[in-house]
């Protein structure tokens, strides 16, 4: 199975069914409505204008594309509506490269070319460039002799992404629709890269992005994502939209970026949530920002002390926080009083019978709600913490401070 | 105590309202801006100073549509012209970018040797160690912070306003130079055409566009908030060609009009600060000139990588380390070290070179600004944002009168 780089496809002379030159390809079209992974035409410069020359209609490609009929039969090429041309849209452009986690620009396109029904050409995309391969062949193409350029190219070692791996992507929210360029790639990703990726994009694509996600999905890179940066892509949504990934937040991370949001704005979107996360937030959002309050989740799991083990495991089942909130089960009392905390390690090492009360790690640590970043940062650093509980003046839970939100601080402070 | 702390509190507030637009004209004044200001005013008094007017309208017009270009879409300017027009093109203009750039990084190392020449101190000692701190001050330490320390610094541009005034031109002659044309005879003048071309290389740098454009982006301006970037720029473009104008006249009073021609070292060039700061003049010369060659010999260096490897495809940026981002990490590397080692060569003639860089800028200008015109001037690029007519105008014969200027002042050669 033959490899052809787009470069060489575009340019390349095209032959009617009696041999006669009919013209010069221009662009390489794929309708993804179709087919997301073969070429469907080529676009032909002809004598008269631009026409569009079907690939089940070709049943050659070497020295030049021979097709089975004559340009009167080829279609007139009108607009690229639907289609994805690869030149235009591919060539030089930005992708993202799932595999790589990463954003790359391409610098040639490898094509595979079967042999279909017929005899006829199937052309499928196979890899798109992006090392200095397709750049060397690009640039000296019609400089250098062809068969002083083969071995040079032959020297260079290639950097391919494979196409199920690329991610397009497309301002034009339209388009993105009626080209069926999706994000269920880069959704796959972890959200931390995904916020990687939306960093590195200038705002159209960052926003294209962004949108194309899944509410749940864009609510984890939202977290992981620079402050500056969240409220621009919090700005491009409707509030509605906006909304629906707030509630996927963390709820300290969704108080921090309402907070920061302009007073409006942030208010329209409280306004959308459920009253039940919104009344999380609404809680946290009164906080300072740098202080242990301001810092901590109301997603925490808390259990009486007489409560077992069993207990425990199935509230576990049930918690819709995050993972890392999971490491410590804490026992209240009355008026949800802290009197204990249990580590994940010893409930998964006791007897699913025994008392919660006999598994309390001792002492027990916490820290006032009003404790500066500074106090918290050095508690975890003392005693080794997972977590760590804010318990106001009566006692009382009433959140939770992770270690990753204290690496988040220290790293600010680097 | 609370001396020192108002101090601050000015210095602060200064910083917070610069930007990008300031900060790039300021690193306009570099080593070579500098000596070629010098040498003009030395060498032809007032009669090279009818360049300031429009060259002052030029950059305000081109360096806010590279601003604005900026805002609007995001992306770099190498980046644009790669979307738009292909590898071959983008190949082309980053490797004349290069070159010239190399140039550029020459002149600013030029600038460390003959400022600290006048302290006697040898350049084969001061350009290594200059190399070596630009290198490590980049790559390991806070860029930021750097900025702002060498921008509060150059202040020292200020120096030629009052020693211009000081000198006692007579005004009317330098007044008059603001606007009357050059004779044929001068065109004919192949050094006055080469100053020419050096004085307007110097003032609108090839690399300033993709450095301001950059700087643009990377501040997140977007078009929203564009407006106050929009005064950020005006302002910058009107200071950088002030200074200009002023180092001419103060050396047009002191060296040319005591036919004092030719500048041969940096210790002629200090003379021009004679009426300000007497016999210490080549202290505060030397002072400026270190300043703005060590800023711009980090800033060149570090520009021209990320410009190219954007254009190009490779991974940049200071966060990536060595290894992730060769090309990015060579690049810099090799512009630093290069553009330091040849200073080295025994006899390499300094203001010589320095003055050329200039003139490979006004060369290069003209291109850069063609692409520039070409991409401002697409609707589904930049939208409503397109440029006017007004400025398409000025920025069109820009570019045409810089071209025409190199064809005359190539035929002499």
């Amino acid at each position: 199975m033959p490899t052809l780089a787009l470069s060489d496809l575009l340019g390349l002379p095209v032959y009617d069914s009696a041999g006669g030159k009919a013209g010069r390809v221009r662009e390489v079209a794929l309708v993804p409505q179709e087919d997301q992974n073969h070429v469907s035409a080529f676009v032909v410069r002809t004598l008269d204008g631009d026409r569009l020359l079907s690939t089940s209609t070709v049943k050659s490609l070497n020295g030049g594309i021979r097709s089975t009929n004559s340009p009167e039969n080829w279609a007139p090429y009108g607009s690229s509506e639907g289609m994805l041309l690869l030149e235009r849209d591919l060539l030089d452009q930005q992708i993202i490269d799932v595999h790589g986690r990463k954003v790359v620009r391409v610098n040639d396109v490898d094509l595979l070319a079967d042999t279909g029904a017929y005899g006829s050409i199937l052309l499928r995309i196979g890899a798109v460039d992006v090392g200095a391969r397709g750049a060397v062949r690009r640039l000296l193409k019609n400089v250098v002799p062809n068969a002083a350029l083969r071995p040079l190219l032959a020297k260079i070692p290639p950097k391919m992404i494979p196409w199920e791996f690329v991610n397009l992507i497309e301002t034009d929210p339209a388009r993105r629709v009626r080209l069926k360029i999706s994000s269920d790639r880069i959704s796959k990703l972890h959200p931390a890269d995904i916020a990687d990726i939306i960093e590195e994009l200038a705002p159209a694509e960052r926003d294209a992005v962004f949108q194309g996600l899944d509410e749940e999905t864009a609510a984890h890179a939202l977290e992981e994502i620079d402050p500056k940066l969240q409220i621009s892509l919090v700005s491009s949504l409707d509030n509605d939209r906006a909304a629906d990934i707030v509630e996927e937040m963390d709820p300290d991370a969704a108080a921090d970026l309402l907070g920061d949001l302009p007073r409006e704005q942030s208010e329209q979107i409280l306004e959308e949530m459920q009253p039940e996360e919104r009344e999380e937030v609404e809680e946290l959002l009164e906080f300072e920002e740098d202080t242990a309050a301001g810092r901590m989740t109301t997603d925490y799991m808390a259990l009486s002390p007489h409560a077992r083990v069993s207990d425990a495991v199935e509230m576990m089942r049930n918690f819709e926080g995050g993972l890392e909130s999971m490491s410590t089960v804490f026992l209240v009392g009355d008026a949800e009083k802290l009197v204990g905390a249990v580590p994940l390690a010893k409930l998964v090492l006791a007897a699913p019978d025994t008392r919660l009360a006999e598994l309390a790690a001792e002492p027990l640590i916490s820290c006032s709600p009003e404790a500066d970043e500074k106090e918290v940062a050095e508690i975890f650093d003392k005693y080794n913490l997972l977590t760590l509980p804010v318990v106001d003046e009566t006692g009382a839970l009433t959140g939770v401070i992770t270690a990753d939100d204290v690496i988040s601080i220290l790293r600010s402070k680097l | 105590m609370k001396k020192l702390a108002l101090w601050k509190i000015r210095l602060v507030m200064f910083l917070a309202v610069v930007g990008p637009g300031f900060i790039t004209a300021n690193v306009d004044n570099d080593a070579g801006g500098i000596y070629t200001y010098s040498f003009a005013g030395a060498r032809f008094g007032y009669t090279l100073l009818w360049t300031v007017i429009p060259m002052t309208i030029s950059l305000i017009v081109i360096q806010e549509i590279a601003a604005r270009m900026g805002a609007v879409t995001g992306k770099g300017l190498s980046d644009l012209i790669r979307e738009e027009y292909g590898i071959r093109i983008t190949f082309l203009m980053m490797a004349a970018l290069v070159v010239t750039n190399f140039f550029n990084v020459i002149a600013e190392f030029a600038g460390v040797a003959t400022s600290l020449e006048l302290f006697n101190i040898s350049k084969y000692v001061s350009v290594p160690i200059a190399a070596a701190v630009v290198w490590v001050m980049i790559v390991k330490g806070d860029y930021k912070f750097v900025e702002k320390i060498f921008l509060g610094a150059s202040l020292f541009y200020v120096a030629y306003i009052v020693a211009g005034f000081l000198a006692k031109p007579y005004w009317p002659d330098a007044l008059m130079g603001f606007v009357k044309p050059p004779t044929i005879a001068m065109m004919k003048n192949n050094d006055y055409m080469y100053l020419v071309v050096g004085i307007i290389g110097a003032t609108i740098a090839p690399w300033m566009q993709f450095y301001l454009q950059a700087s643009v982006v990377e501040k997140g301006v977007t078009a929203k908030q564009y407006g106050a970037s929009r005064i950020d720029v005006i302002v910058g473009a009107i200071f950088a060609p002030i200074v200009a104008g002023f180092i001419i006249i103060a050396c047009s009073a002191t060296l040319h009009s005591h036919g004092h021609y030719n500048i041969r070292d940096a210790a002629d060039a200090a003379q021009a600060l004679g009426p300000l700061a007497g016999q210490y003049a080549s202290i505060l010369f030397a002072a400026g000139l270190f300043n703005a060659s060590l800023f711009a010999a980090s800033i060149l260096p570090l520009s021209t990588s990320y410009t190219v490897c954007e254009g190009l495809g490779f991974e940049s940026g200071l966060d990536k380390k060595f290894g992730e981002a060769p090309v990015f990490y060579w690049l810099y590397t090799l512009l630093i070290v290069a553009g330091a080692g040849v200073i080295l060569i025994p006899g390499f003639p300094l203001l010589k070179i320095t003055i050329l860089s200039q003139v490979l800028n006004g060369i290069l200008l003209p291109f850069v600004l063609v692409y520039m015109l070409l991409l401002v001037n697409k609707a589904e690029l930049m939208g409503r944002h397109v440029n006017s007519r007004l400025y398409n105008v000025i920025a069109w014969f820009t570019a045409g009168a810089m071209i025409v200027l190199t064809v005359i002042m190539l035929r002499g050669f």
